[in-house]
């Protein structure tokens, strides 16, 4: 793949978030299913999935760098970087609303807390996905 | 009074391949590192797929020795 630096480096952090958090977020899905209703209970899992998130973008980084050539951040990277937070800020304003919402009501603060990182982990998605697709096709 | 109106389409192209073939056949890479990009952003350029800034313009001029209006090209439409 004739890819920069860069771009690289967001294949990796899409690898280590959808890992890493999907994962964790998969898990917590089961918990909460399985009846699990307090919140400390989850933190154990979520410190985990940080924890292979982060093994994830420092090997792959490392890789990477190893294996290419590690780059500066050129003026190309940084206007797809702003153009794709601009497309997906706007995930993570509508689910910090709703979650605001769920507070108004009172609803379950595991629920409210899992709603909050799965609209962090849709943005970020949702931006990762932006910048490749900026990557390839072309910013015109 | 009447307001002028923009041109309908203004397509720009660029002539860095060839000059970079005149200049010892420069590569990408270095043409790149010249200016202080990746090669990607290079060939992004070269392509169409990305327009640079000015000051990245002038830069690429700069190296080729050449006024701007000779590195890119702008045709404007009606």
């Amino acid at each position: 793949m004739d890819a920069s630096f860069e771009e690289k480096s967001i294949w990796i952090q899409l690898i280590g978030t959808v890992a890493g958090i999907g994962g964790y977020l998969y898990v917590a899905a089961h918990m909460f299913t399985a009846g699990v209703d307090a919140l400390p209970a989850y933190a154990a899992v979520f410190l985990v999935a940080v924890g292979l998130m982060v093994v994830i973008l420092v090997l792959g980084h490392i890789l990477v760098a190893v294996t290419g050539r590690a780059e500066q951040r050129d003026e190309r990277d940084r206007l797809i970087k702003w153009r794709s937070e601009s497309n997906s800020g706007w995930v993570l304003a509508a689910g910090i609303f709703v979650a605001i919402t769920c507070m108004i009501f009172s609803i379950n603060n595991v629920l409210i807390a899992h709603l909050l990182i799965l609209t962090l982990f849709a943005a970020t998605l949702m931006q990762y996905a932006f910048q490749i697709f900026y990557y390839r096709r072309g910013m015109r | 009074m009447s307001v002028p109106k923009p041109p309908a389409k203004i397509v720009i192209h660029n002539a860095i391949r060839p000059l970079r073939s005149q200049h010892n056949e420069m590569t990408q890479q270095e043409l790149a590192d010249r200016i202080g990009v990746s090669r990607q952003t290079v060939n992004a350029i070269e392509t169409g797929k990305y327009f640079p800034s000015l000051e990245m313009a002038f830069r690429i001029a700069h190296v080729f020795d050449q006024p701007l209006e000779k590195v890119f090209i702008c045709d404007i439409g009606n």
